[in-house]
């Protein structure tokens, strides 16, 4: 498993003490994340096809963390967010011969030496239409299929240890953890791609389960009164418990 | 010895360089447009931000009916009522509201990234990514809070919600008490975005009211 999928509980790590409540601390991140806001709007999945952009690629949350995921965990927690978004981004447009890598890298050089130089002008507002139309309405992974759930409320679910992939959405410390099923989704959800071995995919219900913190963690680290809560596809949870 | 720790001096004057040359290219190939990276910031500052939350909070206090549908369904809930459709938007689609009463706290939490809602809080804070955050948050939300400078009585239960499928999670704070005359948007002016998340109550009187898009680094 990847470091960065099991960071709930870590220990040994260092007081909170003050909030640093800005979103953006340099302003070149307004950038990236506005790059990556038209990339999920300009989506080919999401099945705009008379927007004039030359954009005729997928790209949603999984292809942005999938990046995340598959960086060497150490240089995770070294680079800031937005630091780890321009690697993910910019190499993606390289990648698929967007733009070559010389021509970012000239770029980037001119951009160093005169940061105020102005930006090249125009391009089709239909586009940016259709990415404020994205925010406007979002893309819901709500399916309308019909499936039983496999669970019930106050059923008790084991979280299944699934192989290793290149992307997950189960976090690491409920890995094998029992809990109880708090809440069952109305609907089936999707999920952006297929996570390969790891199950998700199609269409399937999601729970929200509750944890008893000490059958997380060893109670000697646990607080009192407290309940864990996470929303869980189906395909993680068993109703058996799992072998070591 | 390892450089994997070191930084590059230049770090954040190439970052920057990049993050431009980038949107240049993007416009030159017909991507993106010169308008597009402010358009989108724009609607941020203005459309899908904290004040959406702190609206729906203030109509939760004064309209127990209201409450009652927004913790049984949110989405549905603020559809039926006057709240921009944006509220339903991206990252924002399927919302539930978790409710701090004298004997829950409620806080949300995401350990494997840094999902949030959009639609009812703009985009989450540095600190909410911060993986030190991330990881102690889920096992010792009372230190955490407390450090925050909110100590929660041990009385009240905590419940952490970790968003980790399609579920975007808000906090419904608890009302103040000498609030209760205040009309709906002066009580939407004290709700900040630190109380919808569970890591603040909300204040009668705050150091600042409103929003301030440039206290956000906007």
């Amino acid at each position: 498993m990847k470091l960065q999928h099991d960071l709930g509980g870590l220990e040994n790590l260092e007081t909170l003490e003050t909030l640093e409540k800005r979103v953006f601390v340099q302003p070149w991140e307004k950038i990236i994340f506005a790059v990556h806001v038209a990339m999920m709007g300009l989506s080919k999945h999401l099945g705009v096809t008379k927007v004039p952009t030359t954009f005729r690629d997928e790209w949603t949350w999984a292809d942005l963390r999938k990046g995340a995921e598959a960086m060497h965990p150490f240089d995770y927690f070294k680079y800031r967010y937005y630091e780890k978004w321009l690697g993910g981004i910019s190499g993606f447009f390289v990648s698929k011969g967007y733009v070559s890598a010389a021509e970012l890298e000239a770029k980037t050089k001119e951009y160093l030496s005169n940061p105020d130089t102005p930006l090249p002008q125009g391009g089709n507002r239909a586009i940016d239409d259709q990415v404020i139309h994205y925010l406007e309405t979002g893309d819901s992974p709500k399916r309308d299929v019909k499936m039983a759930p496999k669970f019930k409320l106050g059923d008790t679910v084991t979280v299944k240890d699934v192989p290793p992939a290149d992307h997950t959405r189960l976090p690491g410390h409920l890995r094998g953890k029992t809990g109880v099923i708090e809440t069952v989704y109305d609907g089936v959800y999707t999920y952006f791609c297929s996570t390969g071995p790891d199950g998700l995919g199609k269409p399937m219900p999601v729970y929200c389960v509750r944890f008893d913190p000490k059958d997380i963690w060893d109670k000697s680290v646990t607080e009192k009164g407290m309940y864990f809560y996470a929303d869980l596809f189906e395909v993680y949870l068993s109703s058996h418990a799992v072998k070591g | 010895m390892t450089d994997r720790f070191l930084y590059d001096p230049k770090r954040e004057a190439l970052s920057a360089a990049k993050a431009k040359a980038l949107e240049a290219l993007l416009i030159k190939k017909g991507v993106i447009t010169s308008e597009t990276v402010t358009k989108v910031i724009d609607f941020f500052k203005t459309k899908m931000g904290p004040f959406n939350g702190a609206k729906l909070v203030a109509r939760a206090w004064k309209d127990p009916a209201f409450k009652k549908r927004l913790l049984k369904n949110a989405n549905s809930a603020i559809a039926e009522m006057d709240f921009p459709p944006v509220m339903s938007g991206a990252e924002g689609e399927h919302v539930r509201v978790a409710e701090n009463t004298s004997s829950v706290h409620n806080l949300i939490i995401c350990t494997l990234c840094s999902c949030y809602p959009w639609t009812l809080l703009g985009l989450p804070p540095y600190w909410f990514k911060d993986p030190v955050f991330r990881a102690r948050a889920a096992r010792e939300p009372r230190k955490v809070l407390k450090e925050f400078g909110f100590d929660l009585d041990d009385s009240v239960e905590i419940r952490v919600w970790d968003s980790s499928a399609q579920i975007r999670w808000f906090v419904l704070p608890e009302q103040p008490k000498g609030s209760e005359g205040m009309s709906e948007a002066d009580l939407a002016e004290i709700v900040t975005p630190e109380a919808m998340m569970g890591v603040a109550r909300v204040e009668l009187s705050p150091a600042s009211r409103g929003y301030d898009p440039k206290a956000q680094g906007f």
